[in-house]
């Protein structure tokens, strides 16, 4: 009895400190000793005007160094598919392609439910959100432990996020990983251009979560908590 | 001239029917111009203005919901009127077309508004709201707008060579 309440409290204080730890924002990279090694890349594109500024950022980025890519969309989205395959004919001039037929593809497209559909019901919302957190811990935790063999196509080291709430789901699926002790992408966030004096409800969410936390109006920072801001991104 | 009036793909009624009403299309004539074109996404409208251009105070008037891309209608355009969505407000100043905006406050989280006070303090944009856009399109001068930056992708791309290593 006494031996497995020494366990238990073991146990506890193991999980704390993994929770501790996971839920600590990370420090920069260190340097990287060879700048020609690559960047896995993942973005998730929250359609309409979250797409439109997620791809603005990618496109300013040197995608022979940003690769492999991994656009995450919301089901039901094809203008977001459309513009990705745009993106990608421009910058590269190839096509997205399923690392399942090509585990050498430098940029996949893949498919999450979204955690919460505009005018969605309170009540049911929980059960979406779920759904879309294990799809999301499928492709963040699961794929790349499964298929480290077959290579780095389903890694990335850095998740890009912008809203809407479903890429607040990808950031806990992060954060699960952090608690695993497996390895995990860094993870940032940008808030809209649309946002001068408050944040939106997915930029408070997950400001404590992130690793960095980026507005592109100063006057969001003025409340003295963790964020930075380069003026305009988009 | 053209002044061109856009939703995107919201729907913002008042914008609309403000635009088609006696006070706007007599502002615009009074300001030189000859064509309106309305881009009303899912407002709700009369269906009798859809179809072939009509008259309208001295106005060529043409009126429709939706294009895959409004690119061509900003080139054209001499003056835009739209809702404060940002993705809008990029595009169309990027172009470098005069703009004015009218934020949709009926919106449950309303940050159109801050948006649009800010452009337009920077002198970007006139903001105007669906009451006051008659005087705002009197009031309207182009020439002494700001122009806007063009996009600056070395910003971001060094934010993420920075966070991730790459020093050079």
């Amino acid at each position: 009895m006494a031996l497995a309440l020494v366990l238990l409290l073991l146990l506890s204080v193991v999980v704390a400190f993994r929770i501790y730890v996971a839920f600590t924002p990370r420090q920069r990279s260190a340097p990287k000793a060879r700048p020609a090694e690559t960047c896995g890349l993942a973005v998730f594109l929250g359609s309409g005007g979250h797409t439109s500024e997620a791809l603005s950022l990618l496109h300013s980025l040197d995608f022979s160094r940003y690769t492999p890519r991994t656009y995450f969309v919301g089901v039901g989205d094809p203008l977001s598919v459309q513009k990705v395959t745009a993106l990608e004919l421009l910058k590269t001039g190839t096509l997205p392609e399923s690392t399942v037929t090509n585990p050498a593809a430098q940029h996949r497209v893949l498919t999450i439910p979204r955690a919460r559909r505009v005018h969605q019901n309170l009540l049911t919302t929980p059960f979406s959100a779920l759904y879309s957190l294990l799809v999301s811990a499928y492709h963040v935790t699961v794929a790349p432990f499964l298929c480290r063999s077959r290579g780095p196509a389903t890694r990335f080291d850095v998740l890009l996020l912008n809203g809407p709430g479903t890429c607040f789901v990808l950031c806990l699926a992060v954060l699960l990983n952090r608690v695993l002790g497996l390895p995990s992408p860094r993870v940032i966030y940008v808030e809209s251009f649309a946002r001068v004096k408050s944040l939106s409800l997915t930029g408070k969410l997950i400001r404590p979560f992130v690793d960095s936390f980026v507005v592109q109006w100063p006057d969001l920072l003025d409340d003295g908590r963790r964020g930075s801001c380069y003026g305009w991104l988009v | 001239m053209r002044a061109f009036v856009t939703v995107g793909s919201t729907k913002f009624d008042a914008l609309i029917h403000a635009a088609l009403s006696a006070p706007v299309t007599s502002a615009l004539g009074r300001k030189g111009y000859t064509e309106l074109v309305v881009q009303c996404g899912n407002s709700e409208v009369e269906e009798r203005v859809f179809g072939a251009p009509y008259e309208m105070e001295g106005l060529r008037v043409h009126v429709w919901r939706f294009k895959p891309t409004l690119e061509g209608d900003f080139d054209e355009a001499d003056l835009v009127i739209s809702h404060a969505g940002s993705g809008t407000i990029l595009d169309v100043l990027r172009k470098g077309k005069p703009l004015i905006v009218v934020p949709n406050t009926t919106l449950a989280d309303n940050h159109q508004e801050e948006l649009a006070k800010a452009l337009s303090a920077l002198g970007h944009l006139g903001a105007s709201t669906v009451g006051e856009l008659p005087q705002t399109i009197l009031d309207f001068d182009a020439s002494a707008l700001t122009p806007f930056p063009a996009y600056d992708g070395s910003r971001f791309r060094k934010l993420l060579d920075d966070e991730m290593g790459y020093t050079s």
